[in-house]
């Protein structure tokens, strides 16, 4: 039950906190309360061995839509709830028109019911509803760049739905059902078929679009860069991450391990080479999110059960310091007058205490100092690889976090004259607690002798040389010029890139199968 | 039959997006995209000879596949939903840039700094 419940009552609060406006505040803590709830019992199901499963209607499994409160699923709806909260004390004194607060709610229930589905129309109905509702809130403050690149996103992903839904009718025509669990025995059946590894490039090029996936999601930089603070942690830490989900649970259905771990090179790769010509902050953080989400899709597609553990952690991680690295840069760049590193070179005395204090815990988080959250969850995601190709490209990926975010060290070190207001630093406390408290809280998702191996010496001498290494070779570059194509980011040439990499994941998959 | 007129419909879809630099040939070309996906779906539940879904008592008459029509009705409304947004987000940029070529509203807003930018509307 509290799986229709958690999606159902968030649609319910959305429409209440429209209708009574003035009881915004309470309604919020409200629903905030229940989903805490509701999420707790769905996960003491879970650790009693009997995860919740329930077909909507009480229809016969195969026909009804199913819903599944297993470990992907789950993890994901914690995050979100973390998320939620945290947004929602960032924006606790914010003059804010009611229809954003019924745009995040909306946000936030289609967020629970995609990480429960385990139907693909249900996925595809959900995919477009929590899209539909990111293009609103990345363009709430109206402005134009907002809107352009909020037109420029749903170009993008109502061409990967279409691709999405091609890919549903071949599944339907050959299967006849569209429940995953079902589908899993008819397609390993038919293992190497061509509508099977057609059907398996469409769908995945469909999800990859919303996922953050580089030569995918090209509408992501100008989308988290351009949208308010808020909505970029939320967009950033928690909407990509459903496109993730999607990819997991395709993964136990389709042979797509291979273009994983290659789409997941390529985007750790291109995306942090993006960021470090970045000056602008807001777009460093989008390229990283285009980068981090590499490790994910690396580690789950290794196959191994460690490796997938430590992507599910690794996706918490980044969802918690990258939605408060979006917080805290959004409120610098609201004082310094400007996201651009000079700006906020030049105001960094404007920068709040509070907020200096969680931006230097996000950072320290994202490069991997031990034992915050991103070492943690880096090191049992390593723990799982079995290759060192595998490993040296996450080790790349580690060094280039580390040389993009030596640019902020200026920002981060210097005096404030002034105070961030009290939600504001609650929000950031919420968030910054979970990255430091990962190690342990982390117990509740992995087993402690994993967890434990994680802490050993040889990651943390690995993650302070790794550190260190790129703190040197960001003093060595910082001069040298290089010039990246940027036209891939533009309306006219992103859907030929999308088209490009569809015919690259086919390829992969039938080298996989 | 159906099915591939719904594929070329889509290949064409795709060609006229990426050819055509005007924003609202661009929408019409994704309208047709989506529209084509929307027909393949349709075409699956067809069989020879088969009539509308409306099991009539005592008679065996061969069906065409209901399921693919229901998923089709939710899809048409949520496509709808999306092309009249993108609509009103080109009228918003027409309104303050006069063109509907994406190439000149992109210089134009690279033109305008950050200090410059107000909300539109």
């Amino acid at each position: 039950m509290p799986l229709i419940l958690l999606p159902l009552l968030r649609f319910a609060f959305a429409f209440l906190t429209i209708t009574f406006a003035r009881a915004r505040k309470l309604l919020t803590i409200i629903s905030h309360l229940i989903d805490a709830i509701l999420l707790s019992q769905l996960v003491l199901s879970l650790v009693r061995g009997a995860p919740e499963l329930i077909t909507v209607g009480g229809a016969p499994a195969g026909i009804g839509i199913s819903l599944i409160g297993d470990q992907i699923g789950l993890t994901f709806a914690v995050l979100a709830w973390i998320l939620s909260v945290a947004v929602s004390a960032y924006t606790w004194q914010d003059r804010l028109r009611p229809y954003f607060f019924l745009l995040l709610n909306l946000l936030i229930g289609a967020c629970y019911a995609l990480s429960f589905t385990v139907d693909l129309f249900n996925a595809y109905l959900l995919f477009e509803l929590s899209t539909l509702v990111s293009f609103l809130l990345v363009g709430y403050q109206r402005q134009p760049r907002q809107i352009w690149a909020s037109l420029h996103y749903l170009v993008l992903s109502s061409l990967g739905m279409s691709m999405f839904l091609l890919g549903i009718g071949v599944v339907y025509a050959h299967c006849g059902s569209l429940d995953l669990a079902e589908l899993k025995t008819l397609i390993s059946a038919s293992a190497g078929e061509p509508w099977m590894l057609l059907a398996g490039s469409l769908l995945v090029v469909g999800i990859a679009v919303k996922a953050g996936i580089f030569i995918f999601s090209l509408w992501l930089p100008s989308a988290h860069a351009r949208a308010m603070p808020a909505v970029s942690a939320l967009l950033s830490g928690l909407v990509i991450k459903m496109g993730v989900v999607g990819l997991f649970r395709l993964a136990a259905v389709f042979p797509i391990d291979l273009p994983l771990i290659v789409l997941g090179a390529i985007t750790g790769i291109l995306g942090i080479i993006y960021a470090l010509k970045s000056y602008d902050i807001k777009r460093l953080l989008a390229f990283h999110t285009l980068s981090q989400i590499g490790y994910i899709l690396i580690g789950f597609g290794a196959h191994t059960d460690v490796a997938r553990l430590g992507a599910l952690s690794y996706e918490v991680a980044h969802g918690l310091f990258k939605a408060l690295l979006f917080l805290t840069i959004g409120e610098a760049a609201a004082r310094a007058g400007g996201s651009d590193l000079k700006t906020l070179i030049e105001n960094k005395r404007d920068i709040p205490r509070g907020t200096r204090i969680a931006l230097i815990i996000a950072v320290l988080g994202i490069i991997g100092l031990p034992p915050l959250a991103g070492f943690d969850a880096k090191a049992i995601l390593e723990d799982g690889l079995p290759t060192t190709v595998l490993r040296l490209i996450m080790l790349l990926i580690s060094i280039g976090t580390v040389m993009s975010f030596a640019k902020l060290t200026p920002v981060l070190l210097s005096r404030s004259t002034c105070r961030a207001n009290r939600s504001r630093i609650l929000s950031y406390a919420w968030l910054g607690a979970g990255i430091i408290l990962f190690w342990p809280l982390s117990l509740l998702l992995v087993s402690p002798a994993i967890n434990l191996h994680a802490l050993s010496v040889p990651h943390i001498v690995e993650a302070l040389a790794v550190i260190a290494g790129g703190g040197l070779l960001y003093a060595l570059t910082r001069k040298k010029q290089f010039r990246l194509p940027d036209g891939i980011f533009h309306l006219e040439q992103s859907p030929l890139v999308i088209l490009v990499g569809f015919f690259l994941v086919y390829v992969l998959i039938v080298l996989g199968g | 039959m159906a099915a591939m007129v719904a594929l070329i419909l889509f290949g064409l879809g795709i060609l006229v997006l990426v050819i055509r630099r005007d924003l609202v040939i661009k929408l019409l070309a994704l309208g047709l995209v989506n529209a084509a996906s929307i027909l393949f779906l349709v075409s699956i539940g067809d069989r020879p000879g088969a009539r509308a879904p409306i099991q009539l008592p005592g008679e065996a008459a061969i069906l065409v596949d209901p399921l693919p029509q229901a998923l089709v009705l939710s899809a048409i409304v949520v496509n709808f939903a999306i092309l009249a947004l993108a609509l009103v987000f080109v009228m918003i940029l027409v309104e303050r840039y006069h063109t509907t070529d994406s190439n000149r509203v992109e210089q134009e807003m690279a033109r305008e700094s950050d200090e410059e930018e107000t909300p539109c509307l």
